[in-house]
């Protein structure tokens, strides 16, 4: 089953040689690499869309002794969207770091960054998600958390000026407190165990039946991957540092780093942990505040980046609360919210990349719309799927969220659910905050500009990927509901992984 | 034994919790490297604790876990790494601002009215339009 070691050795070998490669030869191989990289995500999506659970043994060494790369349905949805990503952010990158800065830093910062490595570090950060994404074994998670956190930081890092010093720094330092609590926890669970296998524990904890050092372990591991997606207490590292890097660095961030955090809580919760009932309140408050405090960031905020990224933390909110709902209509719902949330918020800060070009960072900037209606029209379907508004794929996302809320009416869901609705309408009204200041209203100060070719079409396919998930929303929605319905029985995962032959 | 090692773990974290919270960039750093010992200390200590027992598997007497240290190296080598790269930062951080302390790298004057729009030939908004009013 060597396809799935091809989503990590592609980046990998792609990595190493663009550090080493002349400046024409990088933009070939990123490209070609990402589109290999795509091309064995799309392969894998397409076998584990049909209910098959492919598992991969490394080094042949059987589980539970060895590590196993394990793709189930979850996972192949995740590595399409990750595939499609990773291409569109090596596109867009080519001829956004062509552009020179017009605000607060040194014009030819972006020059720079390539110059220094960005390409390299992206092919990095996308192994550290894709393996993150296939690990069936916790120490492998922790390893690919920190290479995609490592190759982050040199993101953010990049072009050494005073900004990226100040952001990164806290980052880093927040990062690296996360991580100590991950390694804590995998020791503390390789001693409870024996083993790091995901699968092999979900059976030992299965047989060992209740017992505190288990929560204690649960818990460890939900505090960090809760601080990864940015849920309310945890979550202020994000809405000053993700705006940090270049653009594409910046789109790639919001719309998948996040995402990996909400998918390693589904994961260790339903796989390992799914009879720690007692977390799940817990953290279903939490996200309600998330929800609230990231849709009012985004109205807080007026630059583009930093506004953006606060609607990315209320989405991510909206992701973690239908995963603590706990069952399958909630897990099909959030797989599917997902979906919508990687493409719709990669769109928008690409969005944000072609007005920052236009008019500098903050958006009071009136009068756009009539030099730039398709920029208009793009931000408007992005803004209107971000807030939940029908017909868009966001309404129906949201739509299944507060159903499936519902379907156990207690306090705390009807709680959650206003919190979820009150958040959209916020999301609206900062949509309409930056359409009024930006794209409306007239000014004798606006003319025409010319945008990047190359930036220009990856943001209109990267909104056209939006609009064909709202087209598609029932294929989309079937391969959620399979996803759900793997994940909330894990025997059939545990089955595969600790049967396979090497 | 067993009371002693964990309580040295934990005496490792909260030194290293305290000093994060330091004024100085460097305290910062030797408090995450703090926190690092203790967490690889927890580790090692999963393994089964005793004396003089080898991490080998194919001895006749007893032995220790060798998982757990293969997964400390992993950790050391990795904090290692972001240690080295949290010290250029804060050379480049002293560089920068002349000062060690963690309050240089916090944003004094108000981020949200700083958007200087500066290109000479052929801006789409005029200077004064974009860098508005805090509305």
């Amino acid at each position: 089953m060597n396809l799935l070691f091809l989503p990590i050795l592609f980046p990998l070998l792609s990595g190493a040689l663009l550090i080493v490669l002349p400046k024409r030869a990088r933009a070939t191989l990123a490209v070609i690499s990402a589109g290999l990289n795509l091309g064995a995500n799309l392969l894998i999506f397409q076998r584990t869309s049909q209910g098959e659970v492919l598992v991969m043994q490394m080094a042949n060494w059987p589980a539970p002794w060895g590590i196993s790369l394990v793709a189930d349905a979850l996972t192949g949805i995740l590595l399409a969207l990750s595939g499609i990503i990773g291409l569109l952010t090596v596109l867009f990158s080519l001829s956004s770091l062509e552009q020179p800065l017009r605000w607060g830093q040194s014009a030819q910062l972006n020059q720079a960054r390539e110059h220094l490595g960005f390409h390299a570090l992206l092919q990095f950060l996308l192994m550290g998600v894709h393996m993150s994404f296939l690990t069936g074994d916790l120490f492998n998670l922790f390893v690919a958390f920190e290479v995609m956190l490592i190759a982050s930081y040199g993101l953010i890092l990049l072009g050494n000026e005073s900004l990226q010093l100040r952001q990164g720094f806290k980052y880093v330092v927040i990062n690296l407190v996360a991580s100590a609590i991950f390694v804590t926890a995998a020791g503390l669970s390789y001693g409870l165990f024996g083993t790091l296998n995901m699968a092999d524990m979900a059976q030992k904890i299965a047989q060992h039946g209740p017992d505190p050092r288990i929560t204690l372990i649960a818990l460890l591991l939900c505090l960090v991957f809760t601080a990864k997606s940015a849920v309310f207490p945890l979550g202020f590292w994000l809405p000053n540092s993700y705006p940090t890097p270049t653009s594409a660095a910046s789109a790639f961030f919001a719309a998948l780093l996040t995402k990996v955090g909400a998918y390693t809580l589904i994961r260790t919760l339903t796989l390992i942990f799914p009879t720690e009932t007692s977390i799940r309140p817990i953290i279903l408050t939490l996200t309600a505040l998330t929800m609230l405090v990231g849709a009012l960031g985004a109205i807080a905020r007026h630059r583009w980046r930093y506004a953006l990224a606060f609607a990315n933390v209320a989405s991510v909110g909206y992701l973690v609360m239908g995963a603590m709902l706990g069952t399958q209509d909630g897990y099909a719902a959030t797989i599917y919210y997902l979906m919508n949330s990687v493409l719709v918020i990669f769109s928008l800060f690409l969005i944000a990349a072609l007005a920052e070009q236009l008019a500098g960072e903050d958006y009071h900037a009136e009068g756009h719309l009539k030099f730039y209606p398709w920029l208009g029209v793009a931000f408007f379907i992005s803004a209107l799927a971000l807030a939940g508004i029908p017909p868009t794929s966001g309404f129906i996302g949201k739509y299944a969220l507060i159903t499936a809320l519902f379907q156990n009416p207690s306090f705390l869901n009807t709680a959650v659910a206003i919190a979820a609705v009150i958040s959209g309408f916020l999301l609206l009204y900062a949509s309409m905050k930056i359409w009024r200041n930006f794209f409306w209203g007239e000014s004798d100060a606006v003319h025409q500009v010319k945008l990047a070719g190359g930036m220009t079409g990856i943001t209109a396919l990267s909104v056209l990927l939006v609009i064909a998930l709202t087209l598609g929303s029932s294929y989309a929605y079937q391969n959620a509901s399979l996803a759900a319905r793997q994940i909330s029985n894990n025997e059939a995962y545990i089955q595969s992984v600790l049967q396979k032959e090497p | 034994m067993e009371l002693l090692l964990p309580a040295l773990a934990a005496l490792l974290v909260g030194t290293g919790v305290y000093l994060i919270l330091a004024r100085a960039l460097i305290r910062v750093i030797l408090g995450l490297s703090m926190i690092a010992y203790g967490a690889n200390l927890v580790i090692f200590l999963s393994g089964g604790m005793a004396r003089n027992d080898p991490p080998l598997l194919n001895l006749d007497g007893p032995f220790v876990d060798p998982l757990p240290q293969a997964l400390i190296l992993t950790a050391i080598v990795i904090g290692f790494g972001t240690t080295a790269l949290l010290l250029v930062l804060s050379i480049r951080a002293y560089q920068a601002t002349g000062t060690d302390e963690v309050q240089s790298l916090i944003e004094r004057d108000n981020p949200e009215t700083i958007t200087s729009y500066a290109d000479p030939e052929h801006p789409s908004v005029s200077p004064e339009v974009a860098t508005g009013d805090d509305a």
